[in-house]
């Protein structure tokens, strides 16, 4: 009984052991991000290394906004990545609950190649159709290529969560005269609520974060918030402080969202990685 | 705001006071209000000319009451997107900055640009005061095609200089900036201390970034990286080696750690940080290194030309303005090419530290230099190097290719490779490239 | 909700709804077209593309499958291939061992349970641009924060990415880093959903907890690790953001991974031809991979 109780004690002991190793390069990492962010340029490049911001000052995130039109690519941000969920959702939702009722393994492997097509491949073939098409300087080529991103994120998850339903209240107004239509946005959508929530931040997400689609498609009024922290590697000098003020700001919009709605996000993950396969 | 007011009369006056001038004998003063209510969009290279352009636009605005969509990309990203959108024939961009020791070959024979010589011909389109010939020699001759098109003008004239830390130099018991190779080499291994993390040199290693330093180390051999043709590679002479070689030595005994890696920013951040002693780039870093807030040799700097190999001369790298062939609005472009590549603007660029500008006037200046935060050193090193410039960079079509390739071998001979044997490996895989580059 | 879901993942297939299963499919039919739509119309025109010697200026004759072909001689090419496959199998185990190490972890009761998660998927869910920028300040080798922590506890500074031996394990380090938690939210949720029964019988047998990991949650939460083992080959193989902003392949070509490679010759060489050969391939070579495992992973499931 004693060996028992110490085999237990131990193990607690290595269990907090390893969650604290795990959970540390994910936390020292943030912590010293924030702490660039807020020293000023001699700071950050002493040596050895200034931790603490003494005292804190807010002049990087200032030279970010005043030099940058940061508060454009914020707003370009948004609306591509609300736009790319949005139509996400319109297509991706019934296509879920399409593929999970039918089985309809096909129609999944042909979305799922969306995933597996490197992002570079398309680019090419893009950027010069849309330029014949004169569309290159507005958003919806990159609203149309981040499609390509939300659509198999909304996808996966949606077949997860329609597999997950008890499937007799479908049946049950099947039963009374239905449309499968009808079922499906009377009875499966509202029970599947979460899911759906769960499918918006995830594409919402890995859309804003898109690096490489912006490069090539995004123009002077049209570039997102991540190819415009890249470029905040300014020429003339090593500029740490902003840089790293720049990135928090591009960076924070997901981390929040990640921080308020984790148990959805985590269940969605778990469905969507899942349904990767 | 108070220079901005200042520079602004200061424009007006120069340009005498176009408001009231326009409206009294329109035909003798030149028409700046010509466009008024156009717009146009420019596409920079991100430099510290880009900078000083941004921050003067709205009084390009004023004197145009042209609109101004201005942007500054990343090289890396800029070249590309430049070339993709030329490619198609639809750019989004009235004006372009082009780095022409990078494409000068590629946008001539693209024909990508419009020809600037109508243009400046004619006398409704350029005041009076415009003054071609105040451009170097060797900046017009970058910009002009052989077939005598003019597809750019000269915005900047980069050059090649030694950065040097007083204070340490000092410590060291010695007075004065290396003037040899030779003295270079001696005094950065004095000046090397590894057990305390000095160095006595730091220069770039970073592939491709490395081959602007080379080939201006290669240079004082009276070398050029490719035959006046552009045919053939001359990366694997006994002149290349031996330029290796040294590039080797000082890098690997003197240099930092990781250098290997360095482009001119960490070479800046380790040198503004005062732990290296000697730093060779391009004079255009020079600014940041006079601001307290960033810089830790404040005071300490001193600033001199290349030093002398078989021959004395210092590479200099040319970027250009321009307005390309299919531009929408060529001739309100060409007023914002001729307003910044003007006396004034460039003045000011030279002041500021921001560059060398290719136009020889703004050096004649002395209030100028004097009224600058840089020191009267800075601009004898300028002076003293646009006089000994040569060309750096091969012209040829696949520039960013032969920098990769070449730049690997430099890298890998900085980590212990043997120089004679990258290079020839180096100069064979290019050769190929740049044959069929030829045949097109 | 994770739990949930993932227990009627692993539930055996039901018939229900089976009579109206043939009209579902036209649910799936409007996502389908636009994506295909969208991916059809590119690889038309880059398989076109990689038949044509494709610059930006001028010309773009027809020739055939040279391109192909000079990938066959093509020593930087073959070599990125061989970098790709190393990192790629680097960057597939170590966050496959660590997050299963996690999930583990994880999937026990302790204080503060929620927000170590959370904290622990943040580097997933951060801009990998941002991420990758932050990581380059920290990798400086004479200023950088990581190598004043090894030599603040005796160790020997490392170069990091500022030298060819190390830039590939660095950089491993980055991406191991930033995708270990989507292996533990899979492997998670495929533990959550297992019975509980067998752990109750080992524990009144006395097994440790490294028996019972071995024995129970090892084998039964085997398909959810190979789930997690395909997503992250294919992500690992298509890797691009951290090594573009943190190496763009250098030093040399130490870290040119096919991705790179790939953009350095469309975007930086303007050959857009060979550009193109190169993404047939590469495509080729993800397809294949995933398949092979894939495959591997029905196996293990059937039996």
């Amino acid at each position: 009984m004693n060996r028992h109780r110490l085999r237990r004690t131990l193990g607690r002991a290595g269990l907090y052991a390893s969650v604290i190793l795990l959970v540390s390069p994910a936390l020292l990492f943030f912590l010293w991000m924030l702490s660039l962010s807020l020293k000023n340029e001699l700071d950050n490049t002493a040596y050895p290394p200034v931790f603490i911001p003494h005292p804190p000052t807010l002049a990087n995130f200032i030279d970010v906004f005043e030099k940058n039109d940061f508060f454009a690519y914020t707003i370009n941000s948004v609306i591509v990545s609300f736009s790319a969920t949005a139509l996400a959702l319109v297509l991706g939702v019934p296509a879920g609950y399409g593929i999970a009722k039918a089985k309809a393994t096909k129609a999944a492997a042909l979305i799922l190649i969306a995933r597996v097509t490197p992002g570079l491949s398309y680019l090419i073939p893009l950027f010069l159709m849309f330029q014949w098409l004169g569309m290159i300087g507005t958003l919806t080529p990159l609203v149309i290529t981040h499609l390509v991103i939300t659509v198999p994120v909304v996808v996966w998850v949606m077949i997860g969560f329609f597999e997950g339903l008890p499937g007799e209240l479908e049946e049950a107004a099947l039963v009374d005269g239905a449309t499968i239509w009808q079922a499906f946005i009377h009875v499966a959508m509202p029970l599947a609520r979460p899911g759906i929530m769960v499918a918006m931040i995830l594409s919402f997400i890995f859309s804003w974060n898109n690096f490489i689609f912006g490069v090539v498609l995004a123009g002077r009024t049209t570039r997102t918030l991540p190819v415009a922290v890249y470029n905040v590697l300014t020429f003339e000098q090593i500029s740490w402080g902003p840089l790293a003020a720049a990135a928090l700001v591009v960076t924070a919009p997901v981390l929040l969202l990640t921080l308020l709605m984790q148990k959805e996000i985590v269940a969605g993950l778990t469905a969507g990685g899942v349904k990767g396969g | 705001m108070i220079r901005r007011r200042h520079l602004l009369a200061a424009t007006a006056s120069a340009l005498g006071a176009p408001a009231i001038v326009e409206r009294a004998n329109a035909q003798s003063a030149f028409d700046w209000k010509q466009f008024k209510g156009q717009s146009i969009e420019v596409n920079y290279q991100l430099s510290p000319r880009g900078d000083i352009a941004k921050a003067h636009i709205k009084d390009f605005e004023e004197l145009t009451g042209i609109k101004v969509g201005f942007e500054q990309i990343p090289e890396q990203q800029q070249r590309p997107k430049v070339a993709m959108e030329m490619a198609t024939g639809h750019p989004s961009f009235d004006v372009v900055n082009v780095g022409m020791h990078v494409q000068k070959r590629l946008i001539e024979r693209a024909s990508w640009m419009a020809d600037l010589r109508p243009l400046i011909a004619d006398k409704s389109l350029t005041a009076a005061d415009f003054d071609q010939a105040d451009f170097s020699k060797p900046s017009m001759d970058v910009a002009t095609a052989p077939d005598g098109k003019l597809n750019v003008l000269p915005l900047n004239q980069d050059l090649f200089i030694l950065f040097w830390n007083k204070e340490l130099f000092a410590q060291k018991g010695l007075q004065s900036p290396p003037a040899t190779l030779d003295e270079l080499m001696t005094m950065a291994h004095q000046l090397t201390d590894a057990s305390k993390g000095q160095y006595g040199f730091v220069g770039r290693g970073l592939k491709n970034a490395n081959m602007t330093f080379w080939d201006d180390i290669l240079l004082k051999w009276d070398q050029e990286t490719v035959t006046p043709d552009g045919r053939k590679l001359l990366t694997d002479t006994p002149a290349a080696v031996e330029a290796a070689t040294w590039y080797q030595k000082i890098m690997r005994e003197c240099a930092p750690p990781g250098v290997i890696g360095f482009n001119w920013n960490e070479c800046q951040t380790t040198f503004m940080q005062g732990r290296a002693a000697i730093w060779w780039d391009g004079i255009g870093f020079s600014a940041p290194m006079l601001d307290p807030n960033k810089s830790k040799v404040v005071g300490k700097i001193g600033f001199a030309p290349d030093p002398a190999g078989k021959v004395r001369n210092c590479a200099t790298f040319i970027d250009g303005i321009g307005i390309p062939a299919t531009a929408k609005n060529k001739k309100p472009a060409w007023l914002f090419v001729q307003w910044v590549t003007g006396k004034k603007m460039l003045t000011e660029v030279l002041r500021t530290g921001s560059g060398t500008p290719a136009r020889l006037s703004c050096y004649a200046q002395t209030d100028v230099i004097k009224g600058s935060a840089f020191p009267p050193e800075w601009f004898e090193t300028t002076q003293t190097s646009l006089n000994m410039a040569r060309s750096g960079l091969p012209v040829i079509v696949p520039v960013t290719e032969f920098r990769d390739t070449l730049g690997t071998a430099i890298t890998n001979i900085v980590a212990g490779g043997d120089p004679a044997g990258e290079l020839k490996k180096a100069t064979a895989a290019f050769q190929p490239v740049l044959d069929k580059s030829n045949e097109a | 909700m994770s739990t949930t879901t993932a227990t009627t993942l692993s539930r055996p297939v039901t018939t229900r709804g089976h009579a109206y299963a043939r009209h579902y499919w036209a649910f799936a039919v409007p996502a389908a077209v636009v994506v295909l739509l969208v991916i059809l119309f590119p690889w038309v025109f880059t398989i076109f593309m990689s038949l044509h010697d494709w610059k930006v200026t001028g010309a773009t004759p027809f020739v055939g499958f040279a391109n192909y072909a000079k990938m066959l001689q093509d020593e930087r090419f073959l070599w990125a291939i061989v970098r790709t496959l190393w990192f790629t199998a680097a960057t597939v185990i170590a966050p496959v061992l660590l997050g299963v190490w996690a999930a583990v972890c994880f999937a026990s009761q302790f204080k503060l349970r929620g927000l170590a998660r959370t904290l622990f998927v943040l580097p997933m869910m951060a801009t990998p641009v941002a991420i990758a920028l932050v990581w380059t300040m920290m990798f400086h080798p004479q200023l950088g924060v990581l190598n004043y922590l090894l030599t603040s506890v005796g160790l020997p500074p490392s170069s990091w990415v500022y030298a060819s031996s190390s830039v590939i394990p660095t950089l491993v380090m980055v991406e191991t880093w930033q995708w270990t938690p989507l292996v533990m939210l899979i492997v998670l949720g495929g533990i959550a959903s297992l019975p509980q029964e067998p752990y109750e019988a080992a524990i009144l047998d006395g097994a440790s907890a490294w028996q019972m990991f071995r024995h129970i949650t090892l084998p039964l939460a085997w398909p959810f690790i190979m789930v997690a083992t395909v997503i992250r080959l294919i992500d690992a193989l298509k890797t691009f953001d951290t090594i573009y902003v943190i190496t763009l392949g250098g030093p040399g070509t130490s870290s040119e991974t096919i991705n790179i490679l790939l953009y350095q010759t469309a975007f930086a060489y303007y050959d857009l031809g060979y550009g193109s050969a190169i993404v047939v391939v590469f495509f080729l070579l993800i397809l294949l991979i995933s398949l092979l495992l894939l495959r591997v992973r029905q196996r293990e499931a059937w039996r």
